[in-house]
Parts: C-alpha cells; structure tokens; sequence
C-alpha cells in the first residue's frame, strides 16, 4: 500500500492548474501527432523537448508522458478511417479497424472500441506499473539474448496465424519480410549487407515509410481503381448517436482488451520490445481466441487486442525507463535525454532521488488516459466525416498525407521514394492475394531475433545448449515445439478420442 | 489567365528574391563574419549524444552572441545510418553556403565512414575539437569476476569472458584491448549493442561478465552499488568514484591501452581558410565559456581538450590513419 500512498503523492504533484494544463496539451498534441502518418511519438516528443527547458522537470516531464501516452490513441484514428496507420504500433489496428469502418460501415464504433480498448489495456499497465514498477523492471532484465531469442521464436510462429488459407504464400512473404528487414548495417559487426553501393541503403530499409506504402499507399492505388464510387459510407449514420457501442459490442471487446493489456505491458518492459512489436503480438495472439467474426474482416476483437496492447506497452516501458534508466524504445530514450537535459540524472536512484518527479509522472499517465478518452470521444463525430468525402477527392489527400508522413521520418525525399516503391510492392501482393501483415511482422521481429540470436551464440560459443540450460528460455522452447508439433498431434488426438472434434 | 500569370509573376519573384538577398549581403570585408542562417547538420536522431552536443553549442554560441546575430538551422540527417548526410556537407560547393555548414563531426562519425564508404576526412575543413571521452569496463554486482586480474586468471584457464558494450569506439577499444593483451575474440568476446544502455541492461541482468562504458552513462549505476569499474582504458586513473580502476599497465606487465572518443566539429572542405579560423575562434570562445562546463562537460563527465582548426586537422588526421591501418585499408 506504499506504492498507493506514494501514488498519491503524485497526484498532489499533478493537481497544480499549470500541471494540469500541460497533460491536457500534452494529451491534445499526442493525438494530433499521432494521428498524423509518419509523425510518431519518437518524433513527438524530439520535437517538444527544446520548448520544455524553461519548464521545471516534473512540468516538462508530464506534459511529454502525457504526449507519449496520447499517442498511442492517435494512431488509430487515421489507421481506421482512411488504413494509414498513423504511427507503427497501429499497423495492426487497421487490418480490422479500415473494414470495420468501410466495409462494416460502423466507423464510428471502430474509433471508440479502439478508444476504451486503448483506456482499457492503458490502465492495466499503470496499475501494474504502479505497484510493481521496480519488480517489474527487474524481470525485464532477467530475458536476456538467450531469453529473448526464445521468445520472438515463439512470436515468429504466431505468423503462422496471419497467414490464412495458404501457408506456402505465407512462408514466402515471411521470409520476403526477413530479407527486406536485413538490409542494411548489420547490427552486430556494422558491415553493410545488401546495399548495392547506395549509401541510402546503408542504413537499411526505414521502418515508417515502408509501413505507409505497404499499408497507405497500396491503398490510394486500389481506390483509384474504383475513384468514380460517390462515398465509401453513407452521411446518414455519422452521428454520435449512431457511432455508440452496444452493450453486446462492449462484451466483445473487454475480455480481449484485458487479455492483451496485460500481455501488452509484459512486452512493453522486455528489452528493445516496444509498442509495436506488443501489437502485433496482441494480435496474433487473439487469432487462436474466440472471435466472433474472422480477423481481418471487420472483427471488434481484432481492434481491442491491439490497441490494448500498444497502450499496455507504452506504460510499461516507463518501468525500466524509470526504475533503471534504461529506454525500452527510441521515445523512451529520447525522454532520457530530455531528463539529462532538466539536471536530472535517470538510473537506478530516480525514485529515490527525485520521487516527486517519479511518481508525478504516473499520475499524469493516469490523468492522461482520462483526458485523452474524453477527448478523442468527443471528436469522433467530426472525424468520421471524413468517410463521406468523395473517393475521387481522397486519393490526392490521402497521397498527400502519405508523402508528408514519410517525407518528415527523416527530412529527406528517400522516405518518400521507398514508401511509393513499397506502395506498388503491397498493392501488386493485395492484388494477388497475398496479405501483407505477415511481411511487416517479419520486418519487425526479424532483426530483434537476429541480434539477440547472435549474442546468444557468442556468449554460448555457438552450443545450442543455452536455450535450453536457462528456465525462462526452456519454457518457451516448449511452447515454441507445442505450437509446432500441435496441428500434426491434434488428429492422432481426436483419432484417440482424446480431444473433441473443432465445431465448424 | 491575367491572374494566373500574376500568380506565377509573384511566385517566381519570390523563390528567386532569397537568392539576391544572400548575393547581396555576402560580407566585403577581408575577414569573415556570418552574413545568414548558419546550416548545422547532425547524423544521428535528434534526442541523442550527438544532438544534445550541437544544440548545446549553438544556443551557448547565440548567447555569446559570437555569431553576428545570425540563427543555427540544426538539421538532422539519418540517412544511410549518417552517410548521407556526411556525403552532402562533403560535396558543398565553394562559396557562402560552404563558410555556413558545419557538421558535428566525433570519432564514431569517423569510424563508420571510413570502413563503410569512400568519403574520408580530406573531403572536410576540420574546425575544432571539443572534448574528449575514455572508456572503462565495469563488473556488475552478480559478475563471477571480482577484479580484471580475475579475469585475466579465467581466460589463462581456458575460461570464456563476454564483455557487452556499444558500435563503434568502443569496438574499437575492445580490439585494441585484445590485441594487447595477446588474446583472441574467442576467448574474450565483445557483444555489440545499440547503445551502451541496452550493454548495461545485459549485465544488469547477469547475462554478460563484464560491461564497456564511459562515465557519464554508467554514473548512475556506479553511484547505486550495481557497477564497480574494474578497469580504466586510459593512461591514467580516473578521479572520483572511478579511481578504484587501475589501468592496463598496474594490472600486469602492459601497456596502457586508450583509444580517445572525441567530439569535434567541420566544415565542408570548400569551407574558405578566414571562415574556418573565424569558427575555431567562435568555438574556442564556447570552450572557454562557463555555461560549457556547467551544462555540458560537468554534466556529461567529459574531459574538456580543446583544439582548434589547425590542431584539430593534424589530430583528425592522425586518428583517421590509425584506423585505416588498424583496418587494413
């Protein structure tokens, strides 16, 4: 009950009108920004650090948790209503969220079921950030190369999921995923690898624009094949009144919401895992759950596993940031700096130290959610409008806005060019019915896996035995052979009359 | 179409009246003072060492007033891991916009440039050196290793030693380390991280016996009992609450081993002689400034070495050939 009273303590930190004046313009420009392609939080919160020096640090410090925080909604806004996702961790968001909003013609209830799903798994990881924020960092540090290699073995696998009916498309867009993800520096000897001489491609394919051309931009170009359709929804049912959840909508996204908030904070506080790779695992993972219609056609659970997720990660990565001073993401050490910057020094006596500091930031994530909730509630309604803008006028906006996001991930016209040509590489794999969710989470994990499998080995000196001589990585060595060995076992199974027949 | 045609009238006269304005004000006299925007480039993300070094200077620089009133553009380009953005300070032409870029410039800037591409440091104007930085390796508080002669003892026994650090210098450091010491990579491994805070997690962690750093990043852990330095890669002990680490020659009969992580400063290499002397003064003012060693050397524990353009290009240099012989190149 310390934790609580210290919580409150932050909360008496927080209550100043000018604190509470910078959440809500933190929560604010956290949802503009994250809504904005390109513009994630990374780039957010490096933007509004110089204006935060003359602040003092407890102000500055929560009016950019408050942005981090609000972020992870934003993105969801336009990765829904127009299938850009508005910062990484809303790729997933907007396999369901887009045909949820078109196809399903409820935008407005996709916008909120990623709203409460967001609030949802958000408070599940400040609630669990705040009685065990110090334990939980603690465990963080306990998966190291071998661990973390175990673990994105199991996370590769759930691949196997999104891969739908055909698993030979699926394999080659997996290993499409891990090609393209290994260009570059390689992270362990800095030797270029597949650069062709360019010295763009020395630094590797960035994340950002590709995802907007894969996900955005193959997008534009299918819609300009049906650009004479007059709206993709009609105007009537974009009111406040149509865009409410159901009692029975609610149901479906609260025991997922909950399920990947947790799961989501666990990833959240893992090494080098960030809100991301936390989705596209809550994702997965709600593939082998009960869904009441299949992933990727418009399914609420879909939503709510995500952005639960990503919302659960973003609070637990302030756990090692604050108990440790270790960054679990870019953000997360772009906030290092800033503390550095304020004359505060981030490590392990920061709650000792600075207390006030420490504990006024939870509070404000506390803060945040709420404000953030009320906010993006309220503008729902003027949002979805958005959907009733003919399609022979959303092509340019939308190209615009693709040009834009990947132009400002570096300053530079090479986002742009990458994010067209990986444009026309998703719209010919859509075309020919391939997905593309299975390549952008190659992407993802890929070179995680490598780095950390790399270590492994050296501290191992290339024996196999690591993985399985370390409890945490042996657990998920067994998972990882139970997944593998499961589909091939289950008819002996039912043959034996040891398992029921899946009703289908 | 008459408005159209105005349109583009205004238009032109716009993008084409910035251009006569910079003519114009070029400075007449024989000395150099900045006469516009000055265009500072960094190649790493904003937020980072790097980032917080220029904007440190630029804004000690305005406060000066050293710069003729004149506004620092920061620019970060991450391109190509850096590369792209070194290519382009390189290949400024000669002229007004070669006397106002400067790019941040430190030995981990150096090192990947060299060995990745074919741009090398005779391609810029060194203008300064500001500071340097050292490296030690540290124990963590579950490390089987109590001291470097224990280590040294295991990897005599056929024992393996993994120390974890960050790209770069320190690999760098590490292969210097080795080399010295007569041992090979097996037997000491190096695990390359991203950062030297991702290096410290693994040992917090135990997953790794011994972590390369330098002080400031692992400050805080020392202070709180989780790092003890073990060893100074240095020719000379450190002060404070490093001072316990001996160097590689009072650990046995070495020699000191110390590769210097410097931060420095250049200009493209069609930067003029006057501009390049102009800025080395502005920079030794930075140096000599106490809002300098408040906010920055203090606070980053770095040891304040200035150089200014003619020794930074003699230091530069020297550096850049070690490497490429170390390299093979």
């Amino acid at each position: 009950m310390e934790n609580l009273q210290l919580l409150l303590d932050g909360f008496s930190v927080l209550f100043t009108l000018q604190n509470i004046g910078v959440t809500i313009l933190g929560a604010v420009l956290g949802l503009i920004v994250g809504a904005m392609p390109g513009i994630g939080s990374l780039a957010g919160v490096a933007l509004l650090l110089p204006l935060t020096f003359k602040f003092n640090p407890t102000t500055a410090i929560i009016m950019l948790g408050a942005l981090y925080y609000s972020n992870m909604y934003g993105g969801a806004f336009s990765a829904i209503l127009l299938n850009i996702p508005g910062d990484s961790p809303a790729v997933m968001t907007a396999l369901d969220g887009y045909p949820m909003a078109t196809q399903r013609k409820r935008p407005g209830q996709a916008l909120l079921t990623s709203n409460m799903a967001s609030f949802i798994g958000g408070t599940i990881g400040m609630i669990i950030l705040t009685f065990m924020g110090p334990a939980l960092a603690d465990i963080g540090l306990k998966f190291g190369p071998a661990e973390m290699t175990a673990l994105l073995l199991v996370a590769m696998t759930s691949i196997g999921w999104l891969v739908g009916e055909n698993p030979t498309k699926g394999l080659l867009l997996t290993m499409l995923g891990i090609l393209l993800a290994s260009m570059g520096m390689d992270t362990l000897s800095g030797s270029p690898r597949y650069d062709f001489g360019s010295i763009y491609l020395l630094g590797g394919i960035p994340f950002t624009p590709f995802v907007i051309g894969v996900v955005g931009f193959a997008q534009v170009i299918k819609l300009m094949e049906e650009r004479n359709k007059k709206t993709q929804v009609s105007i009537e049912k974009l009111t406040i009144k149509g865009s409410m959840l159901t009692l029975h909508d609610f149901k479906r996204l609260f025991f997922p919401a909950v399920r990947s908030g947790f799961m989501g904070t666990f990833v959240g506080v893992l090494p080098g895992a960030g809100a991301t790779t936390a989705a596209f695992m809550g994702y997965a993972a709600q593939k082998s759950f009960k869904n009441e219609e299949p992933l990727g056609t418009g399914a609420i659970e879909g939503i709510a596993a995500c952005e639960a997720a990503n919302n659960g990660a973003a609070a637990g990565a302030f756990a090692p940031l604050l108990a440790l001073g270790i960054p679990g993401s870019g953000t997360g050490a772009v906030l290092l700096g800033g503390l550095m910057m304020w004359g505060l020094n981030p490590g392990p006596l920061l709650f000792t130290n600075s207390p006030d500091f420490a504990w006024g930031l939870i509070a404000s994530l506390f803060l945040a959610n709420i404000v953030t909730l009320v906010i993006a509630w309220g503008v729902i309604p003027f949002l979805i409008k958005i959907l009733s803008v003919p399609t022979k006028l959303m092509i340019p906006i939308i190209t615009v806005v693709c040009v834009v996001g990947s132009y400002s991930t570096s300053n530079s016209m090479y986002g742009v060019l990458i994010m067209f040509l990986s444009g026309v590489m998703g719209y010919v794999l859509t075309k020919c019915e391939y997905q593309t969710a299975p390549v952008l989470l190659a992407f993802v994990l890929a070179p995680l896996l490598e780095s950390n499998m790399r270590k492994a080995f050296i501290i191992s000196q290339g024996s196999l035995d690591i993985f399985f001589q370390k409890p945490i990585s042996l657990v998920f060595i067994i998972i990882l052979i139970a997944i593998m060995v499961f589909p091939v076992v289950r008819p002996l199974l039912i043959r034996l009359g040891l398992m029921k027949r899946k009703a289908s | 179409m008459k408005k159209l045609a105005l349109i583009v009238i205004v238009l032109i006269v716009a993008l084409v009246a910035p251009l006569f304005a910079q003519g114009s004000a070029e400075a007449a006299s024989t000395g150099f003072a900045p006469s516009k925007d000055i265009d500072w480039i960094v190649t790493s993300s904003p937020g980072g060492g790097s980032d917080i070094y220029t904007r440190i200077i630029s804004d000690i620089m305005t406060r000066l007033d050293v710069v003729a009133g004149q506004t620092f553009l920061v620019a970060n380009k991450t391109d190509g891991g850096g590369e792209v953005g070194r290519l382009q300070v390189s290949r400024v032409n000669a002229g007004n916009l070669a006397n106002h870029t400067l790019l941040t410039f430190n030995s981990g800037d150096l090192m990947p440039m060299v060995k990745n591409t074919a741009n090398r440091l005779a391609n810029f104007t060194p203008i300064a050196v500001m500071a340097v930085d050292k490296q030690l390796l540290y124990i963590g508080e579950y490390s089987k290793y109590k001291n470097f002669n224990a280590v040294l003892d295991a990897v005599a026994a056929g024992k393996q030693v993994v120390i974890a650090g960050s790209k770069g210098d320190d690999i760098a450091t590490y292969e210097k380390m080795i080399g010295e010491l007569g041992v090979n990579q097996n037997q000491i491994a190096f695990i390359t991280n991203d950062s030297t805070s991702a290096a410290i997690t693994s040992i917090l962690g135990g997953h790794v016996d011994l972590v390369m750093s330098k002080p400031a990043a692992a400050d805080q852990y020392v202070v709180a009992g989780k790092l003890t330095p073990v060893l100074a890669l240095s020719k000379a002990r450190f002060t404070g609450n490093l001072a316990s680490a001996p160097t590689l020659s009072e650990v046995g009969d070495y020699d000191d081993v110390e590769v210097p992580v410097w931060r420095g400063v250049v200009g493209p290499k069609n930067m003029t002689a006057e501009a390049a002397a102009f800025w080395s003064d502005a920079f030794q003012a930075v140096s000599e400034s106490n809002a300098w060693k408040d906010e920055y050397i203090n606070k980053y524990k770095l040891v304040p070495e200035f150089r200014n353009y003619m020794e930074a290009q003699v230091y530069m240099a020297e550096f850049e050939a070690d490497y490429l012989k170390s390299l093979g190149k």
